[in-house]
């Protein structure tokens, strides 16, 4: 999986608390966006259709060969090509060797997480081709050398006077602060891009089984464009984004647009399986398919994390993330960013090195409130950290923290015997007194403990214990329980 | 079947707990693909009164108008025409200095006549015939696409558009603007109704559902026109195709 930038969790969401910009950029999605969606879930009529969506979703993995099979086959009776890759690695070279056996110079791409995931950019440009990113807010991002840093937002994190000296550097415009005549910039220069372009790759938001079709969602038209125009188009899929028939594409759909942007539908929703027919002047000569394992078929497997390929990538739980919501997507320092990027990343892509994820959000549930399909992310989190507290082999994960799993083996020791606890209380008082401030708070501690009081002050241990406070005023005089009389006891 | 898609297989039988090279197949669970039981939908879709498609037509009315859709009521073809011929001549093209416009080649587009209503200005009107081997360079000339989609949906004031010969997909995508003709009988009341319309029409190469002109909050989500498709869309109301005009209401 793509994840370039070297600085860590830590850093990255250091940094973005500083961020002014996308601080107030944050705020106003989760405004309108986060608080949208839980209205619009709340004032539903059909108040079984989340469930009934998830427990689709459920039944179609408990199914997967039987549904990905027929889907197969139902593209290829189309005329399309289908080709199932195991792994990342494998996507990119079916797609590499497509591209080249059609002489393709240059690919523009609709957006599409998963060709992150896999990371076929560089593949594609070390052999000359050059690939365009058609989305405005990803092509803003490729201009800038920049990362996404939300689902359906992606350079959220930009304000309109950095991407006006952008485009005057890139584009050769005049200098504007105006985002209606910066967007039409971008849409000249795109549509050269899109009527030219040899290759169309896109992702997939849902594949119908039942009708051979893929499904694609967008409000700017860059997706139809990319799989009018292009004479190839390869669309790349993870292996759960898959419904079995139209009727579950219907509902499922409409959870997606709804839950992404508040919207009964998308501006546009393309389908196409195949090649266009004979008689078709626009629309690809080539079709091509993948479905992509890379790590889903583990998470699959295992009942405690299946839950989380129910995801339909809408990004609302983005919008509602108290975490999320400050320190924004370049922490996640992952394609998938926010509460679904804190439980799907690591799954993806090792729980050790994507340990900070998990323990970074809060548990507090608004993720798994706003979710459209009501994924329990929170429990996901949980049973990551879980995970990373005691290894696991079937993850293939280690302990994370021995140090701090056998602090935690101290303190039971300690918190089971009353005199040494009692004692080494005692000792706490006289050695923290050097550390105690003006306001009677230990704001700075030393060695390993540093990292405690870095940004929050700590209480030091109380002058006397609440056990001692008891014992002094109650002890003695102890309250009887009032006796109550029953009838059996008369 | 190929190695990869074995091994793919293989992988998913595995995660499930099933024997590795297990061939259980559709057959053995006809619930995954149950056809829902459509008859009612259909029946109820066929049998508006002219009052419910009136109503219709009023919901559409003011969920187009969220999405930004100019939507215009035509009691007759003439009528249609006319808006369709003020339409060309009040825009100009944006990325040329010549007018084109590109026509789909369906029965209630020829009907405007638009060949023989510009004597006085240079207008140029294309019809994608499925012969013609131009049409691309034609369509990237149009700053107006006119298309008439095979069903309309209320409740999120969208078309349909499928693709066929002779109606591409790139006429309501590449010009500037996009006309849609929609007959009264061909809007249905949800989405729910438009899947049991698509079911009936058998196997399509491709399709596309279109609420309102191409958009994008990508800066600052400050709501812009016109990202990668069509910044305009007009939505014509024809009456019904069968038999004479529906009697015009508060239109
Ligand atoms: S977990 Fe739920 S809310 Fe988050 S992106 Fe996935 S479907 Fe949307």
């Amino acid at each position: 999986m793509k994840t370039s930038s070297p600085s860590t969790y830590r850093e990255a969401a250091v940094a973005g608390i500083d961020s002014a910009q996308l601080q107030k950029s944050l705020q106003g999605l989760q405004n309108r966006f986060g608080k949208g969606a839980m209205e619009l879930w709340a004032g539903m009529a059909d108040q079984e259709m989340r469930d009934r969506v998830k427990e689709s979703r459920m039944k179609t993995f408990e199914h997967l060969d039987i549904v990905l099979a027929e889907l197969a086959k139902n593209v290829r009776a189309r005329g399309g090509q289908v080709h199932f890759a195991v792994t990342a690695q494998d996507a990119v070279n079916y797609t590499l060797a497509v591209a080249k056996k059609n002489e393709v110079k240059r690919v523009v791409k609709g957006k599409s997480m998963t060709s992150m995931e896999v990371d076929i950019d560089p593949a594609l440009e070390q052999e000359g081709i050059e690939v365009v990113e058609t989305d405005l807010g990803e092509y803003i991002i490729q201009l800038a050398g920049d990362r996404p840093s939300h689902i359906i937002a992606p350079c959220i994190h930009l304000n309109r006077n950095q991407i006006g000296r952008l485009f005057t550097d890139k584009l050769g415009i005049d200098f504007t602060e105006d985002p209606p005549t910066l967007t039409m910039a971008a849409r000249k220069a795109l549509r050269e891009k899109l009527l030219t372009a040899d290759m169309g790759l896109t992702g997939c938001n849902l594949a119908c089984a039942e009708t051979g079709m893929i499904s694609l969602v967008s409000n700017e038209g860059n997706i139809r464009m990319a799989t009018t125009m292009p004479r190839v188009v390869v669309a790349l899929m993870g292996m759960e984004r898959v419904v079995a028939t139209m009727a579950e594409h219907r509902e499922t759909l409409q959870l997606l647009t709804r839950g992404a942007a508040l919207q009964k539908l998308s501006t546009y929703v393309s389908f196409l399986g195949g090649p266009a027919s004979k008689d078709d002047p626009d629309g690809p000569r080539e079709f091509h398919l993948v479905i992509i394992d890379n790590g889903r078929s583990r998470i699959l497997a295992d009942p405690e994390f299946r839950e989380v390929l129910a995801c339909i990538r809408c990004g609302a739980c983005l919008n509602i993330c108290p975490v999320y919501g400050k320190i924004g997507g370049h922490a996640y320092n992952s394609p998938y960013c926010g509460p679904i990027g804190a439980v799907v990343t690591p799954l993806l892509d090792g729980i050790n090195k994507h340990a900070d994820l998990c323990k970074g959000e809060t548990l507090c549930g608004a993720c798994k409130d706003i979710c459209p399909v009501k994924n329990d992310l929170p429990r996901m989190l949980s049973a990551l950290r879980h995970k990373l507290a005691y290894g696991s082999d079937r993850w293939n994960t280690r302990q994370h923290n021995p140090a701090e799993a056998r602090a935690f083996r101290v303190w039971r020791l300690l918190v089971t015997r009353p005199f040494l606890y009692r004692t080494l209380i005692g000792l706490g008082r006289i050695v923290q007194r050097p550390f105690i401030g003006k306001e009677g708070t230990i704001r700075k501690m030393a060695g390993i403990a540093a990292g405690w009081t870095a940004g929050r002050d700590l209480p030091p241990v109380a002058r006397r214990t609440f056990h001692q406070l008891w014992k002094e005023k109650y002890a003695g005089n102890r309250p009887t329980a009032p006796t109550i009389e029953t009838p059996e006891e008369k | 079947m190929m190695e990869n898609e074995y091994f793919f297989l293989r992988n998913i039988h595995k995660a499930l707990g099933l024997a590795p090279d297990n061939d259980r197949s559709k057959e053995q669970y006809p619930e995954l693909f149950a056809a829902p039981d459509t008859r009612k939908i259909l029946h109820r879709v066929r049998n508006r009164t002219a009052e419910e498609r009136n109503e219709l037509v009023e919901l559409l009315r003011t969920n187009a108008q969220a999405l930004g859709i100019h939507l215009h009521p035509a009691e007759s073809e003439a009528d249609a025409a006319a808006i369709v011929v003020e339409i060309i001549r009040s825009r100009e093209p944006e990325f040329s200095h010549t007018k084109h416009v590109i026509l789909h080649d369906h029965p209630d587009v020829a009907a405007l006549q638009l060949w023989k209503r510009f004597t006085r200005e240079a207008v140029t009107v294309h019809t994608t015939f499925s012969s013609d081997h131009e049409l691309r360079e034609k369509t990237i000339a149009s700053f107006i696409g006119i298309t008439a989609p095979a069903i309309g949906v209320a409740e999120s004031a969208t078309v349909i558009q499928l693709t066929r010969p002779g109606q591409p997909r790139s006429t309501s995508l590449v010009p500037s603007i996009h006309i849609a003709l929609l007959r009264r009988d061909k809007l249905v009341a949800d989405l729910e109704e438009a899947y049991t319309l698509l079911r009936e029409e058998g196997r399509l190469d491709s399709m596309v559902f279109i609420s309102g002109p191409s958009k994008t909050a990508d800066i600052e989500a400050q709501m812009v026109h016109g990202a990668h498709g069509p910044r305009e869309v007009h939505l014509i109301i024809l009456p019904s195709s069968a038999g004479p005009p529906m009697a015009a209401t508060g239109d």
